[in-house]
């Protein structure tokens, strides 16, 4: 049963009890009051009438006597008058007595009155009669004789009528008496029940309210104090409480939920600040930096505590920010603050986007500043957010990526041209730069002719570049040409200083020995044009190029991964240009190979190559070719044998000549060796005893004994042949590869110590900077390394183009 | 008949703004001072946006702002102060006296003519 149902019953139970109380008084009260009529205006006035009713008979007697005792007919007639007017009142006392009567003894009283009254009054009336007649004496008799008796008969009865009057009135009082006292009783014993029945019931329901109530005021008490939203509160009853608690229970659960959900929001916000690469602060009121900011905030600015710190002192100070700007960013940041969003519309123009900033650790950096207000439900600021990213790198990256752009795409307006075009266009313009350097040098002011030669020179220059597509130095060639040619007009705007033109005719010449040097180092394209093996360079296709170009213009330039990406696709391309493979560069060398073989009467040797995609910078290529000319013509005439050896020692006819490459410490390492009988260790010895480079009794190892053939002079062959001992010895070998800071070392790969004959290899090491990786380059367009191969091709010089 | 008033003492910086809000179809009258500026608001009851310097003879900004509130009893008319820089008394004076926002000079039409218009809407 529900709170209300019971405090409802309670007020219907009162109001009912009143009622009955009430109803019970008015009945009592109605009752009462009829029976204190009864007495008042009954029972009282009877008993008096029944005390008048003796005075009345007196007063008839006393009449009666009168008349007996009147002796003047006057009084007599006035007498007897009087007596029948007392005699009518007594009857009419009598009869209202009658009517009055309440009980039997009263009503046979009032018989027993009315029997003797009647005699009474027959003697009176008999009495007086006779007195009328005068007859005196019987009057006298009769009166004393009949009435008198009658009269003291009467007056007793009525006596006793008057007793019982008085008597019955003394009742009813009485019974009207303990009447009263009992309603007054009973309203009272009434009462006392309806109160105490009530005060149960209410002490009852009392309980019930307040128990539960107390029970959930300490219970809530307890879980605000202690925040411990995983309480809940105990339900007893479903009534309104059970209800309410049912009801804060799951506001309690709602909340746990909110606070967890809360406290998960602030962790992930937290981790977020702590951990993003990112400088993420708020501004509060005064400038001053929210105590909540990512810790890579720190990195960057490169001190700790930042909390509470103005921002123009952290982020502005030493930056390249005039003081006016600063003033205006403080101001804007005090005029949003604590004011309506709008605010930040009107003044974010101010706020700027990126500085440069001294460090305490001396580095300058460049920082992208990012500003944002962060509002409440009013739409009024309480923080502006600032987003700080370094974008030091990105910046460098994107200039560099500028320098590719323009590196590949003077590439490819070289690639168009054929070399031997190109060669003819620099020889040509480098001509033309140095005339007009001397027509310069030799007019310090204003001359007609040299104007014009100077105009017509750079104007061909200009023409030709232009034709062969060479955009980038056509643009600086046309400054040139367009102040020789302002210098023509008969009032030319500007002067003739010989300074400046040197600085414009420079200008030209750099531009022009840059894309002859591009030509020369980075596509090899020195001279004329190559003969033989022009057909072998390595180069990346025009189309490789540009497609290079477009990702570099597409490149989104605030991206430092794709910035970066790009950055090492162009590089791969760029690394790639000018290299060439080993086998290609020992092309000539290995082509000269069979010849030699059928004139040392020797099978043409099998030459397996593992190059494992290591390629060369063609710079070196002449080194290798020399370097390896020797080496492999060394192993053709002293290590490989005759094939009549050769098939006694159940080896094939031919020899075979096995070069790999791979590179290890920096090193680029390129091993040769061969199937032959092994480096005669033996004879070296001898040799160098016999050219007195050791003598007899020195105690060698193998490995030194192994190097003594790198010794200025020695020489093993026995007489200077067309094939290795040209003049050139090993020592001069050994010194054009220390002069690129390299090194030839032989390294010996059988177990036989001591022996006169020993299996080995030459390594020839160079810096790894001479060669590129084809499988290292991640090229983006192509995902496989064949893909990557398949791109690289090799490639005759691109016609010209147009 | 004017939906802007531009109160400033520097003529150069009132035909800037002027000419900027008119080119943007805005009906716009000026005042040299604040005792100006109370005296061309009084007169012309279509004016919903005051812009108006801080620093000004005769009567500054801020105590015409103060006026137009108190005196003039009109706390319709939106005011926008043109500042250099700020101190927490005047944001507190400003906010006193309802001023809806602070621009820092310079003025710069494009950024707040969408605000600007609709506060003199």
């Amino acid at each position: 049963m529900s709170i209300r149902y019971r405090i409802t019953l309670l007020i219907a139970l009162s109001f009912a009890a009143i009622f009955a109380i009430g109803a019970y008084a008015i009945f009592q009260a109605k009752s009462n009051a009829t029976q204190v009529k009864n007495v008042t205006e009954k029972v009282v006035p009877s008993a008096l009438a029944a005390s008048d009713l003796v005075s009345q008979l007196k007063d008839v007697q006393l009449e009666a006597t009168a008349l007996v005792t009147a002796t003047d007919k006057n009084i007599i007639d006035q007498v007897n008058e009087n007596l029948t007017a007392k005699k009518a009142k007594l009857q009419e006392g009598i009869e209202l007595q009658a009517r009055q009567a309440t009980n039997k003894a009263q009503q046979g009283l009032i018989r027993q009155i009315k029997e003797n009254i009647n005699n009474y009054f027959n003697a009176v009336d008999d009495t007086a009669k006779y007195k009328l007649a005068g007859q005196n004496e019987l009057a006298n008799a009769n009166f004393y004789a009949n009435a008198t008796e009658f009269q003291r008969e009467l007056g007793q009865i009525i006596e006793t009528l008057r007793v019982e009057k008085i008597r019955t009135k003394d009742q009813a009082i009485s019974a009207l008496n303990q009447n009263l006292s009992q309603t007054a009783t009973g309203i009272s014993v009434v009462s006392i029940i309806t109160i105490l029945m009530l005060s149960v019931f209410g002490i009852i329901l009392y309980r019930r309210i307040i128990t539960p109530l107390r029970q959930m005021q300490t219970m809530m008490s307890e879980i605000a104090t202690s925040q411990d939203f995983t309480r809940q509160v105990p339900v007893e009853r479903m009534d309104e409480i059970g209800h309410s608690i049912v009801a804060f229970n799951m506001m309690i659960v709602k909340i746990q939920e909110r606070s967890a959900e809360l406290k998960q929001k602030t962790t992930d916000i937290l981790a977020m600040l702590q951990n993003i690469p990112q400088g993420i602060l708020t501004i509060i009121e005064d400038n001053k930096i929210h105590p909540e900011y990512s810790t890579y905030l720190e990195t960057i600015f490169e001190t700790r505590n930042m909390a509470g710190r103005d921002i123009m002192d952290l982020v502005f100070s030493n930056t390249n920010i005039g003081a006016d700007a600063l003033s205006q960013i403080e101001a804007v940041m005090g005029a949003c603050i604590a004011e309506d969003v709008m605010n930040f519309e009107f003044n974010q123009h101010l706020l700027i986007g990126e500085i440069e900033k001294k460090m305490p650790g001396g580095q300058t950096k460049i920082l992208d500043l990012s500003w944002s207000p962060i509002a409440d439900d009013t739409n009024t600021i309480v923080r502006i957010m600032l987003c700080i990213r370094d974008v030091t790198e990105l910046r460098k990256l994107a200039i560099e990526a500028s320098k590719q752009k323009r590196e590949l795409e003077i590439i490819g307006e070289i690639l168009s041209v054929t070399q031997e075009k190109f060669h003819e266009f620099i020889a040509g313009s480098i001509r033309f730069i140095d005339e007009n350097e001397l027509l310069i040098r030799e007019n310090p002011g204003h001359n007609a002719d040299a104007i014009a030669y100077l105009f017509r020179n750079m104007h061909t220059i200009k023409g030709n570049a232009r034709t062969y597509g060479l955009n980038h130095l056509t643009n600086i060639v046309h400054e040139a040409e367009q102040s020789y040619a302002e210098l023509l007009k008969p009032r030319p705007a500007i002067a003739w200083d010989q300074a400046t033109m040197m600085e414009n005719l420079l200008a030209v010449k750099e531009s022009v020995e840059h894309y002859a040097r591009i030509n020369e180092l980075s596509l090899g394209r020195k001279g004329p044009g190559r003969r033989g093996n022009i057909d072998h360079y390595m180069m990346v296709e025009k189309r490789q190029i540009r497609e290079t170009l477009q990702r570099l213009e597409k490149v989104n330039t605030s991206n430092l991964h794709e910035l970066l990406a790009a950055h090492s696709s162009v590089q791969g391309t760029l690394r790639l240009l000018g290299t060439e493979r080993i086998a290609e560069i020992l092309d000539g060398v290995f082509a000269s190979l069979p010849a030699l073989a059928t004139e040392l009467g020797k099978e043409p040797p099998i030459i397996d190559i593992q190059d494992n995609g290591y390629v060369i910078h063609n710079h070196i290529a002449g080194l290798l070719k020399n370097v390896f000319m020797h080496l492999l013509r060394n192993s053709l005439d002293h290590g490989l044998e005759s094939p009549g050896e050769r098939l006694q020692q159940n080896k094939p006819a031919a020899g075979k000549i096995k070069l790999q490459m791979a590179a290890q410490d920096g090193m680029l390492q390129i091993r040769l060796g061969d199937d032959g009988r092994g480096l005669a260790l033996a004879r070296i010895r001898k040799i160098a005893i016999e050219k007195n480079m050791i003598s007899s009794d020195t105690l060698l190892d193998d490995e030194e004994t192994a190097n003594l053939i790198f010794l200025p002079g020695f020489s093993t062959a026995d007489k200077v042949t067309e094939v290795s001992g040209r003049g050139v010895g090993m020592d001069a070998v050994q010194n054009f590869v220390k002069r690129e800071n390299g090194m030839i070392k032989i390294h010996f790969y059988d177990d036989k110590t001591g022996a006169n004959f020993r299996q080995f290899e030459f390594i020839v090491s160079l810096p790894q900077i001479f060669s590129e990786n084809v499988k290292g380059i991640d090229f983006h367009t192509q995902t496989t390394i064949d893909g990557i191969l398949a791109e690289l091709k090799f490639t005759e010089a691109l016609p010209v183009a147009g | 008949m004017a939906q802007i008033l531009v109160v400033d003492d520097s003529g150069t910086v009132r035909d800037e703004v002027c000419n900027f809000l008119r080119a943007n179809g805005l009906a716009v009258a000026s005042a040299m001072d604040g005792k100006d500026g109370l005296v061309k608001l009084k007169a012309d009851s279509s004016i919903k946006l005051i812009i108006s310097d801080v620093n000004m003879p005769n009567m500054d900004g801020l105590t015409m702002a103060e006026k137009i509130r108190t005196e003039l009893n009109n706390s319709a008319v939106n005011i926008i102060m043109l500042t250099t820089e700020n101190s927490p008394s005047m944001k507190e004076r400003g906010k006193a006296a309802g001023i809806k926002g602070w621009i820092v000079k310079p003025f710069n039409g494009p950024a707040v003519i969408s605000s600007i218009k609709k506060l003199s809407g």
